[in-house]
C-alpha cells in the first residue's frame, strides 16, 4: 500500500510523541528516574509560577505586536505592488528580500545592527543627536526590538499571501469599478475587500500562530536568551529552559500543551470565520 | 493615471528600507572589521577585503562543515518528503481502501501540531533509540512532512482517472503507474514542494539545537550562534556577516532561479490550514 510508509512514519514521529507529550505533562520526569504521575499538579503549579506568567504575558504582547501591524502593513504593501508600474517586479523582489535569510541569520544581522552605538542608533537616534540607544539592554525596548525584527521579515512574507488573494479577484470586476468612476479607495472598499475576507482571516490566523511559536529571535539576539530581566522570555523559550536546562520534562511538556491550546483556539476562531462565508 | 510617480516613489522607498539590513549583511562581509563598525556607515566597502572575512569565519568555527551538514540535512528531507509524499498523496487520491478518510485526517491533523509540543517527547523517544547526538537523530524525526502528503494528494486528485485505467489495461503494475505516469505529471507541484521543504529544513533551528551536542554534527543554523557574540571584547562582526551571507545564499539562489515555484510553494504552504 502506497500510504503505508508515510502513515507509519507519522505514527512513530508525530502521533506517538504528541500523546507521549500529553502523558509527560501529567508527570514529573528528569530523564534519569522513571516518570512519576502527578495528575494536574504541573498545570496548577504553572499558574503560580512567576516565570511562566511572565513568559505568557510576553508571548501575548509579542503576538499582538506581530499580528496587527503585520496585517495592516502587509496589506498596504500588497496593494502597492498589485498595480503594474515601471520596474515593479525588481522593486517587489527587493522588498521581498527579508524573507530569504533563515531566522537565525535574521537574528545575527539584527544583533549587530542593534548594537547600542550601532547602525540603527545612527539611523534613528542620529536625528535627535543620540549616539547610544540600549535597544537590547532595556526591559521596555528589548521586547519592542524583537517585535520590530519579526515584523520586518513577516511583512514581505504576508504581502505574498495578500497578492495571491488579490490575484483571485476577477479583473473584469475591478475594471468595471474603474469605468464607473470608482476611485482607488472606493474600489478597494466595495470590490477588493469583500473578496479578500478569506485571505484576511488567513493572514490574521497564520501570523498569530507563527507568533505564538516564536523563540529563535529571543534566543539569539539578547545577550542572555530571554533577557534582559526575562523581558523577552516567551513560552517557546520556557519549554527549552525547563526541558533542556533544568531537565524538568513534565513542566516543559505542560508549558508546550498550554501553547498548543492557545494555537488551537486561534485555529478554531479561524474555522468559525471561514464557515460563516 | 497621475498617481503613478508617487506609487513608484513609495515602492522604491519601502523596498530600500526593507532591503537595507540585507545590504548591510552582504556589504559588511567584504569590509575589514573597523569598517563594519564605521559610523556613519559605509554603504560600499572603501577597502574591499575579498573573501578574507569568509576565511576568518571558517577559522572561528567549522563553517564549511556546518554548511555541508545543512546540505545533508535539508537534501535528505527534500528527497524523502517529495518521494514518499507523492507516493502517499497518490495513494490517498486514487485508491479506495477502508479507513482512507480517517487515516488522511490523522495525517492532516499532524500539520496543526506546533513542533514545540513535540520537541520534549521526541527528544525522549530519540534518546530511547540511542540516536541522540548522531546524524540519525538529527535527520530522521523530521524527514517527512505531512504537508507534502496533503499537497500531493490535492494535485494527484486532478490527474485523470482514464489515464491510470488505460495503463492498467495495458498491464502496467501499480508502482509502475505511479513512477512512470503519475510522477512525471506531478513534476511542477513536486518542484514547489521541494523548494518549500528545503527552506524549512535549511532554516530549522529548534530540533538541531536540542539533539546535537557535537560541534561536527551541527547544521549552519545552530552553528551561526558561534558568531552571534558581537559585543565581546574581540568583535567579529565581519565574520558574522560573512557566515550569514553563506547561510542565506542557497535560499537566495532558489529565489533567483525558481521564483515562480518559490512563491507558489510559499503560498501553498500558507493556505494549507
Amino acid at each position: 500500500m502506497f500510504v503505508l510508509p508515510a502513515v507509519g512514519f507519522f505514527a512513530a514521529f508525530n502521533v506517538f510523541p504528541m500523546l507521549f507529550g500529553l502523558y509527560l505533562s501529567f508527570t514529573d520526569y528528569d530523564l534519569l528516574n522513571p516518570p512519576l504521575w502527578v495528575g494536574f499538579d504541573n498545570f496548577v503549579n504553572l499558574f503560580a509560577d512567576r516565570l511562566f506568567l511572565t513568559a505568557l504575558h510576553n508571548t501575548l504582547m509579542f503576538v499582538l505586536g506581530a499580528t496587527l501591524p503585520v496585517w495592516a502593513l502587509s496589506l498596504l504593501a500588497a496593494l502597492l505592488f498589485d498595480q503594474a508600474f515601471r520596474g515593479r517586479d525588481i522593486i517587489k523582489a527587493t522588498f521581498f528580500l527579508p524573507v530569504l535569510p533563515p531566522v537565525v541569520v535574521v537574528a545575527v544581522i539584527w544583533r549587530v545592527l542593534l548594537h547600542p552605538n550601532g547602525v540603527m542608533t545612527w539611523l534613528i537616534g542620529g536625528r535627535w543627536g543620540l549616539t547610544e540607544i540600549r535597544w537590547l539592554a532595556d526591559a521596555v525596548l528589548a521586547p519592542l526590538s524583537m517585535i520590530a525584527v519579526h515584523d520586518w521579515a513577516a511583512i514581505p512574507f504576508f504581502m505574498v499571501i495578500w497578492l495571491a488573494g488579490l490575484a483571485g479577484i476577477p479583473a473584469e470586476l475591478r475594471e468595471a469599478a474603474a469605468l464607473d468612476g470608482a476611485g482607488p479607495v472606493r474600489s478597494f472598499w466595495y470590490i477588493e475587500l469583500p473578496h479578500l475576507r478569506a485571505t484576511a482571516v488567513l493572514v490574521a490566523a497564520l501570523s498569530s500562530i507563527n507568533a505564538f511559536q516564536t523563540f529563535a529571535l529571543q534566543y539569539v539576539i539578547p545577550t542572555d536568551p530571554g533577557g534582559p530581566a526575562n523581558s523577552t522570555l516567551v513560552l517557546g523559550l520556557l519549554v527549552l529552559k525547563y526541558g533542556f536546562q533544568y531537565f524538568r520534562m513534565g513542566d516543559a511538556a505542560a508549558v508546550s500543551m498550554v501553547m498548543f491550546v492557545m494555537i488551537l483556539i486561534v485555529t478554531m476562531i479561524q474555522l468559525r470565520f471561514n464557515r460563516r462565508d | 493615471m497621475t498617481e503613478r510617480p508617487i506609487r513608484i516613489l513609495v515602492a522604491v522607498a519601502a523596498a530600500a528600507i526593507f532591503a537595507f539590513p540585507i545590504w548591510f549583511m552582504v556589504s559588511s562581509a567584504f569590509k575589514a572589521e573597523p569598517e563594519v563598525h564605521a559610523i556613519p556607515m559605509h554603504f560600499l566597502p572603501h577597502d574591499f577585503q575579498g573573501f578574507a572575512q569568509f576565511r576568518l569565519a571558517a577559522e572561528i568555527a567549522p563553517l564549511w562543515r556546518y554548511f555541508l551538514n545543512s546540505w545533508i540535512y535539508a537534501a535528505s528531507h527534500v528527497g524523502i518528503t517529495v518521494f514518499f509524499g507523492a507516493l502517499a498523496g497518490f495513494g490517498f487520491a486514487k485508491y479506495r481502501f477502508p479507513g482512507r478518510t480517517l487515516l488522511f485526517l490523522a495525517v492532516l491533523s499532524t500539520i496543526m501540531v506546533p513542533f514545540q509540543v513535540l520537541v520534549v517527547p521526541l527528544f525522549v523517544e530519540v534518546k530511547w533509540f540511542g540516536w541522540e547526538n548522531s546524524y540519525a537523530g538529527l535527520i530522521i524525526p523530521g524527514m517527512m512532512n505531512a504537508f507534502g502528503v496533503f499537497m500531493m494528494r490535492q494535485y494527484a486528485s486532478d490527474l485523470p482517472d482514464e489515464l491510470i485505467e488505460a495503463a492498467r489495461v495495458d498491464g502496467a503494475g501499480e508502482f509502475h503507474i505511479f513512477l512512470r505516469i503519475a510522477l512525471p505529471l506531478l513534476l511542477p507541484a513536486l518542484a514547489s514542494l521541494a523548494i518549500i521543504v528545503f527552506i524549512w529544513s535549511w532554516g530549522n533551528f529548534l530540533w538541531p539545537l536540542v539533539i546535537v551536542q557535537d560541534k561536527d554534527l551541527n547544521v549552519l543554523s545552530v552553528g551561526m550562534t558561534s558568531y552571534s557574540q558581537p559585543y565581546q571584547r574581540e568583535p567579529m562582526w565581519g565574520a558574522a556577516m560573512a557566515a550569514s551571507t553563506v547561510a542565506t545564499l542557497p535560499i537566495a539562489a532558489l529565489f533567483v532561479f525558481f521564483q515562480r515555484y518559490f512563491v507558489k510553494g510559499l503560498t501553498a504552504a500558507a493556505v494549507k490550514g
